[in-house]
């Protein structure tokens, strides 16, 4: 897995790529959730993963419940289609506001 | 930096003069024309070399037959060449005077001097070099460390650790301390000298062995090398690894045994103090090649010691972990009963086997995150669920056994699936850890009419194969428990006329088949028509075993309602 983190005005942006499986998903977790922790709305780009299993998906809903927990922007952007049919499957695609773009991440959240 | 000039740019005027009535003789025994006569005519100008010279030739060291009684006899007996040497040793001896660098006893150069001509010219017999040609390279080799300490004389306190330094390690030091080495030195003084060509050569070239003008002169330079290792083995405050790389490089250049070795060492710390005697330098007390030996094993019993004390720590290290993984196993296979004991056990001829209910778990871990439980309702109805925990391990194995527990206890009193997951979803939310979620169908079964009610919280869809028609998928229409407090579950309803209801959990799908591809949702059904046949209490282990050859990454969990068991 690759995972980097950027600014884009007031927003984290955190991109991951590649498999986030049981063994990489402690890293994802930790940057989505330093982003919060220091109070930065944040967006995840999955738009470079290639897998995903219970244990990544796991890292975006407690990304997802620590940024409702302190009423701040949570959102996933450039969703890939292999993350977007697991995401699909539990239907959580119904639960994670998901942007095309970085883009239209920041302004649909304003 | 002294006012005698600098190391690194050094001048023929910065180095010491030569003393002129021995180099005058080196010069006459160049010459091809000279006489003995006239040789011994120019010994005998000076009353000091004839003196030396005497004494050297009559010495018990150098040990000629006959006993010279006058400079001439002296001539006769050495030969031009003997004589040319000697007096170069005895040039060279006297160059600087015994106080000329403060601080440095001078007599303690020479003696490591002499020992490496001691032991060049003991490594002399092996070879088919002169003896006292090898005696005066390894007595001059290192000339240029002298003329250092003479030039940079605030160096002089560091002779302790020169001395003491093998001579690679002395080689390293020379440079750290002037800039410059010996060799670099010492060809500058041979040629300000204009010492003979091969003693040039063996000055400059006995630390890398370079080209030289013949092969018998690379032979003196190699000879010197090892003569240098040689009496290093007496002078080195580490003695273990000189011994052995001595060894090493009389092994290399002379194919000599480490015993061969050993011989001439002894024959090295022998002959030093006679040498001494015959050349006029005073040599110290010896210690013997037996004490030097002594003191090695000394060093290497110290070493085997600190090496078993590591190896027995290490022992420990490795006995600890095995005991805290050995009891690590206990209890995984502990929590393991104790999990397989929530599920229930399928066997045949039960209610629920009767009612067309199978269920089948097996585990690529030791513990698991999935899991399947049936049981029946007071009206002759039968609850289902099917789960999976998001993760693997310990953590989701503990949350599995609370969901477990929370669905047989609330299905007693929830009739309504819809109503029952909703309130799991509640209790899971309000202690959320790590983002675990779980994905679940829970359902109720009436097998008199056929009727199943169920919801699907983010479950991989439900397959129903109907004898007739295409298979039906029942998806998810509510997100995973655990994830959202307010999430809303539907109950479906569906009749199971003739058909089997199959749910699953992600490990079937995932599982590789033989051409590397996943089964994925598509080979399960297909999967699941060929084995229609196979009869109900048998299909759903025969299901699992028709992907278990392929490798097994995930728990695999299959839980069937087949409608037939009511006919």
């Amino acid at each position: 897995m690759s995972g980097t983190v950027r600014q884009e005005g007031s927003y984290a942006i955190v991109c991951l790529g590649g498999e986030i499986d049981l063994h990489s998903s402690p890293e994802a977790r930790k940057l989505i959730l330093g982003c919060l922790q220091e109070g930065k709305p944040t967006l995840v780009d999955l738009s470079g993963v290639a897998y995903i299993d219970s244990s990544g998906v796991a890292s975006l809903v407690e990304g997802f419940q620590l940024a409702r927990q302190r009423q701040l922007d949570f959102g996933l952007v450039g969703v890939s289609p292999a993350a977007l049919n697991v995401l699909k499957l539990a239907r959580l695609d119904k639960v994670f506001p998901i942007y095309a773009s970085v883009q239209e991440g920041v302004a649909s959240a304003k | 930096m002294t006012e005698r000039g600098t190391l690194a740019n050094l001048k023929p005027t910065d180095l010491p003069a030569p003393p002129q009535e021995a180099i005058g003789i080196v010069r006459a025994c160049a010459r091809s024309d000279i006489t003995s006569k006239r040789l011994a005519e120019i010994v005998t100008h000076s009353a000091v070399l004839t003196a030396e010279l005497l004494r050297i030739v009559n010495s018990a060291f150098f040990g000629f037959r006959a006993k010279a009684t006058s400079a001439a006899h002296a001539v006769t007996l050495l030969g031009q060449r003997a004589l040319r040497n000697l007096a170069l040793c005895v040039a060279m001896r006297d160059a600087l005077r015994p106080d000329a660098i403060p601080g440095l006893d001078m007599s303690m150069y020479w003696e490591q001097a002499l020992r490496r001509a001691v032991a060049a010219r003991c490594l002399s017999r092996v070879t088919r070099l002169n003896s006292e040609d090898c005696f005066t390279a390894g007595l001059l080799q290192d000339f240029g460390l002298l003329v250092m300490l003479y030039i940079d004389q605030d160096r002089a306190s560091e002779w302790r650790r020169l001395a003491e330094a093998d001579p690679d390690e002395r080689y390293a030091l020379e440079q750290s301390l002037f800039q410059t080495t010996h060799d670099h030195v010492g060809a500058a003084l041979a040629a300000a000298w204009e010492l003979p060509p091969e003693l040039r050569q063996v000055m400059a070239g006995h630390h890398s062995l370079r080209d030289t003008d013949t092969a018998e002169t690379l032979e003196l330079c190699t000879l010197a090398q090892c003569a240098d290792w040689m009496a290093a083995v007496f002078s080195a405050a580490d003695k273990r690894p000189v011994i052995r790389r001595c060894q090493q490089l009389l092994h290399a250049h002379f194919g000599l045994t480490p015993e061969q070795g050993n011989d001439l060492l002894e024959e090295v710390a022998q002959g030093l103090s006679a040498a001494g005697a015959a050349m006029g330098m005073s040599v110290g007390a010896q210690i013997t090649l037996a004490d030097v030996l002594r003191e090695a094993n000394l060093q290497l019993v110290e070493d085997n010691l600190s090496y078993q004390e590591l190896t027995w720590r290490l022992e420990q290290a490795l006995a600890e972990r095995d005991r805290i993984a050995a009891e690590l196993n206990r209890e995984l296979e502990l929590a393991r009963e104790v999990q397989r004991s929530l599920m229930p056990r399928d066997s045949d001829g039960d209610s629920n086997a009767r009612a067309g209910i199978h269920g089948v778990n097996t585990s690529a871990r030791e513990l698991s995150g999935d899991f399947y439980d049936y049981f029946p309702t007071r009206n002759g109805q039968i609850h289902f669920c099917i789960a999976d925990v998001a993760g693997k391990g310990m953590n989701a194995a503990l949350l599995m056994a609370k969901v477990s527990s929370l669905f047989r206890c609330l299905a007693k009193n929830v009739a309504d699936p819809a109503a029952l997951l909703a309130m799991l979803n509640r209790e899971i939310v309000e202690t959320s850890v790590r983002g675990m979620f779980v994905t679940m169908i829970g359902g109720r079964y009436d097998p008199q009419t056929g009727q199943v009610w169920l919801a699907n919280a983010g479950h991989l869809p439900a397959l129903y194969l109907p004898d007739m028609g295409p298979v039906q998928e029942i998806p998810a229409d509510a997100p995973p428990l655990g994830v959202l407090a307010e999430a809303q579950f539907v109950t479906q309803e569906l009749n199971l006329n003739a058909g089997v209801l199959y749910f699953y959990t992600d490990g079937l799908i995932e599982a590789r088949l033989p051409s590397g591809e996943e089964l994925g949702i598509a080979g399960l059904k297909e999967l699941l028509r060929k084995h229609a046949g196979v009869p109900a209490s048998l299909r759903a282990r025969r299901l699992l075993e028709a992907v278990r050859d392929a490798e097994i990454h995930d728990d695999l969990t299959l839980l069937m309602i087949d409608s037939h068991a009511r006919f």
